[in-house]
């Protein structure tokens, strides 16, 4: 990407910002979550009044655990950039839109990072928490 | 700065303006300000678009639910007793059945957006009714969902 000095391809302008990455990656996370959505509706379903037991052997098969993360990843990928569109539409200081988009951006990390950390556990069967943090 | 006076009757004089129906651009410019929501005739296609947005916000408030339910699920039995007990009160199922109408509505309203990104779909007509078609599927799966969780026992009041 060049900064500052414009350029061509085919005589038509490339993009000085993120052009049309952003718009890719929204179809592109849109159509992964398709099949993952409705596999989220099938968990949901099956999980419903599956009790605490029913929950862990869910996630004693590795295809659960594995999809489910993958499906947190997405979802949260998409849920940032849907929430950064809201965000640009209707604020338009730019000291206070982007220090929400921060503040969004920290919280889909945080929830990321806790999920994953969460279904591992619960993946390789390790004591309830806050076993091995000091307890 | 020139503000050239608009074309129409001396109440749309943006100079003297009390009525808020004109505003200044960053550039010092009195511009008209463009319609908003109140002063449109409801369209399917407008209710369908604005409902993508609304379930999508509600589903950032379940993801969060959803990192509860994991957070809870690893700190064992009793924290997933709490969790359960809330989450099955009558408030907290409305909770879910809003976020499976908001899920499956989030789902028929991107499938109808990449749909309309192929360049499918956008006469008036077909627009219409994919907008109704998205939100009557929103309708059936969510009522279908729960009312299958109910009488199959997994889940009760």
């Amino acid at each position: 990407m060049s900064h500052g000095t414009k350029s061509y391809i085919k005589g038509v302008k490339v993009s000085e910002r993120h052009g049309a990455g952003e718009w890719m990656q929204e179809r592109l996370s849109s159509l992964i979550l398709i099949p993952l959505t409705l596999w989220g509706l099938w968990s949901g379903w099956v999980l419903s009044g599956a009790g605490y037991d029913g929950a862990l052997d869910w996630f004693r098969s590795p295809v659960n655990a594995i999809v489910l993360t993958a499906t947190l990843l997405v979802s949260l990928w998409h849920m940032n950039m849907g929430l950064k569109v809201i965000v640009d539409d209707y604020i338009h200081r730019p000291a206070s839109r982007n220090a929400l988009l921060g503040l969004i951006g920290l919280l889909c990390m945080l929830l990321a990072a806790a999920g994953v950390f969460f279904i591992v556990r619960l993946a390789l069967g390790s004591a309830p928490l806050p076993a091995g943090f000091g307890a | 700065m020139s503000t050239s006076p608009l074309p129409g009757d001396a109440s749309n004089d943006p100079t003297d303006d009390q009525s808020g129906r004109f505003v200044r651009q960053p550039n010092g410019r009195v511009r008209p300000l463009s319609p908003h929501l109140q002063v449109w005739r409801w369209h399917v296609t407008m209710l369908a678009s604005i409902l993508v947005r609304v379930s999508g916000g509600a589903l950032a408030v379940g993801a969060l639910l959803v990192a509860l339910w994991l957070m809870a699920l690893a700190f064992g039995p009793d924290a997933y007793a709490t969790f359960t007990a809330w989450m099955g009160s009558p408030l907290g199922l409305l909770v879910w059945i809003g976020l499976t109408a908001a899920l499956a509505y989030h789902f028929a309203g991107g499938v109808r957006h990449l749909i309309w990104d192929a360049g499918e779909g956008l006469t008036p007509k077909s627009a219409n009714l994919l907008s109704t078609v998205s939100i009557a599927f929103a309708v059936v799966v969510t009522v279908a969902f729960w009312a299958g969780l109910f009488m199959t026992g997994r889940v009760s009041l």
